[in-house]
């Protein structure tokens, strides 16, 4: 392999994230601030997560079911921390609200609260990305190229920018959906967003059998494509609501 | 604070890994690696290791042998096999087997449209292929031919010889080890099961030769620039029982035993030898071991001298050097140039002499004389004197030309009336088939054949030193080898496992390589016979500390400690010292002799090639090896892709970030339509 491929593969993983970037996060400097503050806390819970599960590393290589174990804490962990995101995120929402009325200013938009879980879900998402994909592409810039036994048709490098695609756009769209989720109070809104989030961990396992990757990928993207397609109606049916609100309010 | 949170950091990436897309249950043939935890684990598994043993550039006086890389940079070529090869369009890596060796090499020479095809060689081996193989033998057909005693140098005592050892490549060969081989064998059964045709097994050799670089093509050059050092060693010499060098009177004459301890073969450091010749420096041990048992040494009429000699395969090097040093009266050899040296008596290959239950050697005298009779009459006496009758020494063919290959050839050359005999398992021609090849390893000899040797001269030598022919002789029936010693000697200097790392070794000193090349290496530093240790290769270190320790008389029971390596009395040596341990003093002669060649001067740090010499025949043939220097060799295995399909992924990575902008956009403007529209 060659820099054209270690590329082709960076971009395989971050290129749609990199283009929500420039074409939307870029444009206004506090969505970059959500983006990262997002990207920082997602690196948290991670080396907090790996804390706690130091004293039983390393895994065994070939019991799939502590692996199962860890994606369930992780899912459950992270999940817990989404909502306290949320929380400190509702309270400055709040904040700025009625700053916003003491200089007599329109309040936050609903476009703006949409982005704001946008840049909250691609920090998400990006630092997984990083995290899971980037960090292993370096030897992919090298001349070698590499396969594993149980996914042998496709470079490992390839499979994990797939992978890292599929759970970037899960992550970018799930944190829209659990924002709004959690401001009506809809309950299956709030649900269906760590359910998402364990099914496309738990999809990775598939990878352990023999040629897995063959069935698991297809399936994360099913799963990416859902919570895309979800999101986009949801914010569909929110965008129409507000407007009908803000022309039935004039 | 930091590097904690820097520690907890490297653990998340740890478990990323494991949580990762793909959790990797790797078997890996070198064992180590059994799933990944860190890029480094991946990066390992990707360039797997290749572990075995190269062939390196040497130099001489006219020109090249052996490999190197063609120029300054890596050779990466797709791995093929042997027989699979037809019309190549670019250089490959070629897979070849012990048995197709002698055949590709001598292809190699004569097809040069061939050569340019060859970006490399692994050799496949084992020991399966010394039944395979009927001879397989690098050197030529006589060895050393140009230091003949004798005209006859067509004669064939190699009759094996393939030659391809002496031949320049301009590719890198190297031999696989088991593991290599497991390693190299995975990586193409990995590319049959997936049937890839975008990829292919590439092996990447580094093995880059300083003097390639510097364009320095003979020694005189590469000497003068520093590219390369001479070959050689230190021979080592030890007198049973000690000299006393200060009073010079009372010299018996000497009756000198000649081993030697290096080998060669097509790659460096797999060069055992284990006939010839360490089946005969096995013996000569053996029959010091039995003889440090025996009293009395002091009384009898001649002394006893044991000679262990390094870089003979290189020009004989070793015996040249002592002779000279002899003739200079250095200190190397104080104690012993004032004494004539009455007889010579070297082991030569001693490990196949067994045949049918006998074990028979051949003597192989320099020439009709008093005193080669006396010898052998004393062999044959030391054959009667074993009542079990299977072992036999014979006189060698009246028809062959002269003495085998061997030291004594430097010997005779120096003083044609030297009466010497060497004793070798072979008469007319080398029965080992795998004279100087890798090949001639632990399994290529008898043990009994090397013990019954062993006997023979440690019998013969209490003779000689004796001069009584009395069989009956109390002394001569007890002295007997330690068959259990000799044994564990040859696992030590023959095998890797244990090798040097062995109790009986490890016992003296703190060998630095487990692994005996028995290659003789390159001399470093300034020769000296007070050398600094840390040049002096692991075996001389060993002989030195175990021939002294065995020819040294014990006075009583006062072993004294020497403190830094020093013994206070100047008759007496430091043993045992290394390993952080204190050494014990021992009153015995025991030196090492450096071993290079007679035309090298060593002058501030440099080596300086002497003019020749017309009155010595020996430095006008001696083609002064040099071995180029080198950073290190590596060899990897790796499996590449093919350039379209990186184009490929290139162009999917730009296409899949383009059709997300447009698609962002897209719904970017539907949205404030949507939001627009009241």
């Amino acid at each position: 392999m060659t820099v054209a491929a270690g590329i082709g593969y960076a971009l395989v993983a971050l290129g749609p994230s990199l283009s929500l970037f420039v074409s939307v996060i870029s444009r206004k400097p506090f969505l970059i601030l959500t983006v990262l503050s997002s990207t920082l806390l997602w690196l948290v819970s991670l080396i907090i997560l790996s804390g706690l599960w130091r004293p039983f590393l390393p895994l065994k290589a070939n019991v799939w079911w502590p692996y199962a174990l860890l994606v369930v804490t992780s899912v459950c962990f992270q999940e817990a921390l989404r909502f306290m995101f949320w929380k400190v995120y509702k309270r400055l929402e709040d904040v700025l609200d009625s700053f916003a009325d003491r200089i007599s200013r329109p309040r936050l938009f609903l476009t703006d609260k949409l982005l704001i879980a946008l840049a909250g879900g691609l920090g998400h998402g990006v630092a997984h990305a990083v995290f899971f994909c980037l960090s292993l592409l370096t030897p992919a810039f090298g001349p070698a190229t590499f396969y594993v036994e149980k996914c042998s048709k496709v470079p490992f490098f390839l499979v994990s920018a797939i992978i890292a695609l599929a759970f970037v756009t899960i992550h970018t769209f799930s944190m829209v959906i659990a924002f709004e989720g959690y401001a009506k109070g809809n309950k299956v809104d709030q649900v269906i967003v760590p359910v998402i989030h364990l099914a496309a961990g738990m999809l990775t396992l598939v990878n352990f059998a023999s040629e897995g990757c063959v069935v698991g990928v297809p399936l994360l993207y099913v799963v990416a494509s859902l919570t895309l397609v979800h999101c986009g109606k949801m914010v569909w049916q929110r965008l129409l609501e507000s407007r009908n609100q803000s022309s039935g309010s004039q | 604070m930091a590097t904690g949170l820097s520690r907890l950091v490297a653990i998340a990436f740890t478990l990323v890994l494991l949580v990762s897309t793909l959790p990797l249950p790797v078997s890996f043939a070198g064992g180590e690696i059994t799933s990944i935890e860190s890029v480094p684990d991946l990066q390992k598994l990707m360039y797997v290791a290749v572990d075995g043993f190269p062939c390196v550039r040497l130099l001489n006086l006219s020109g090249e042998i052996g490999c190197s890389n063609p120029g300054l940079n890596k050779v990466v070529a797709p791995i093929i096999k042997l027989k699979d090869v037809k019309d190549l369009d670019q250089p490959h890596t070629i897979l070849v087997t012990a048995d197709e060796m002698e055949d590709f090499f001598a292809r190699v020479s004569n097809d040069l449209s061939f050569a340019s095809k060859v970006g490399g060689v692994l050799v496949e081996s084992g020991s399966n292929f010394q039944q395979k193989l009927k001879g397989f033998s690098p050197d030529k057909k006589f060895p050393q031919a140009q230091f003949s005693p004798y005209e006859n140098i067509e004669y064939k005592w190699n009759s094996a010889a393939s030659s391809i050892m002496w031949k320049n490549y301009n590719f890198p060969v190297y031999l696989l080890s088991e593991s290599g081989i497991s390693a190299v064998q995975e990586i193409l059964s990995k590319k049959k099961m997936k049937h890839k045709t975008y990829t292919s097994d590439v092996a990447e050799f580094n093995m880059v030769m300083e003097t390639t670089k510097a364009g320095t093509h003979n020694s005189e050059a590469c000497l003068r620039e520093g590219t390369c050092l001479p070959l050689g060693g230190y021979s080592v010499w030890s007198s049973l029982p000690p000299i006393n060098a200060s009073s010079s009177n009372n010299r018996k004459p000497i009756v000198l035993t000649v081993a030697s301890m290096d080998s060669a073969s097509f790659f460096r450091d797999k060069s055992f030898g284990a006939d010839s010749p360490i089946s005969g420096l096995v013996a000569l041990l053996g029959a010091v071991d039995a003889l440090s048992r025996v009293d009395g040494f002091s009384n009898l009429k001649k002394q006893l001298v044991f000679l262990v000699l390094t870089g003979e395969t290189w020009g004989y090097l070793g015996s040249r050097r002592f002779l000279h040093e002899l003739d200079l009266h250095s200190d190397a050899v104080a104690g012993l140039s004032d004494s004539p040296i009455e007889t010579v008596l070297e082991i030569g290959s001693v490990g196949k002499g067994l045949s049918e239950g006998i074990n028979t050697f051949f003597a192989h005298k320099t020439r009709v004389s008093s005193v080669t009779n006396m010898t052998l009459d004393a062999l044959k006496i030391a054959q009667d004197s074993f009542a079990s009758k299977n072992i036999k020494i014979l006189s060698a063919d009246t028809a062959n030309p002269g003495i085998p290959p061997s030291s004594l050839m430097a010997f005779m050359k120096k003083n044609p009336q030297t009466s010497a005999v060497v004793l070798e398992d072979f008469d007319t021609n080398f029965v080992n088939k795998f004279y100087h090849s890798h090949l001639d390893d632990l399994s290529n000899i008898n043990s009994s054949s090397v013990v019954a040797a062993a006997s023979i001269v440690a019998r013969t030598l209490y003779i000689l030193a004796s001069d009584s022919k009395d069989t009956s002789n109390s002394a001569l029936g007890s002295i007997h080898i330690n068959t259990s010693f000799v044994e564990e000697l040859l696992t030590c200097l023959l095998a890797c496992e244990p090798g040097l790392s062995c109790n009986l070794v490890k016992d003296y000193i703190s060998p630095t390589n487990t692994c005996p090349g028995n290659y003789a290496g390159v001399i470093l530093g300034e020769p000296s016979s007070k050398p600094y240790l840390g040049y002096v290769g692991d075996v001389s270190r060993f002989l030195w500390n175990f021939l002294a320790d065995k020819t040294s008389v014990q006075k009583g029971n006062t072993t004294s400690v020497c403190s830094k390596g020093v013994c206070s009395k100047t008759n007496e040596v430091c043993i045992k010292a290394e390993n952080n341990k204190e050494g014990t003093c021992v009153v015995s002669t025991t030196r090492y002799v450096p071993a290079y060649s007679t035309r090298l001067k060593y002058n501030d740090g440099a080596w300086t090639i002497l003019p020749q010499n017309s009155s010595d025949s020996m430095e006008m043939v001696d083609p002064v090896w040099t071995e180029s220097n080198w950073d290190t060799i590596r060899v990897h295995v790796y499996t590449v892709q093919h350039s379209v399909y990186d184009n490929a992924v290139l162009i999917v990575g730009i296409t899949v970030t383009t059709l997300a902008y447009i698609g962002i956009l897209v719904a970017k403007s539907i949205i404030a339509k949507a939001l627009k529209q009241d």
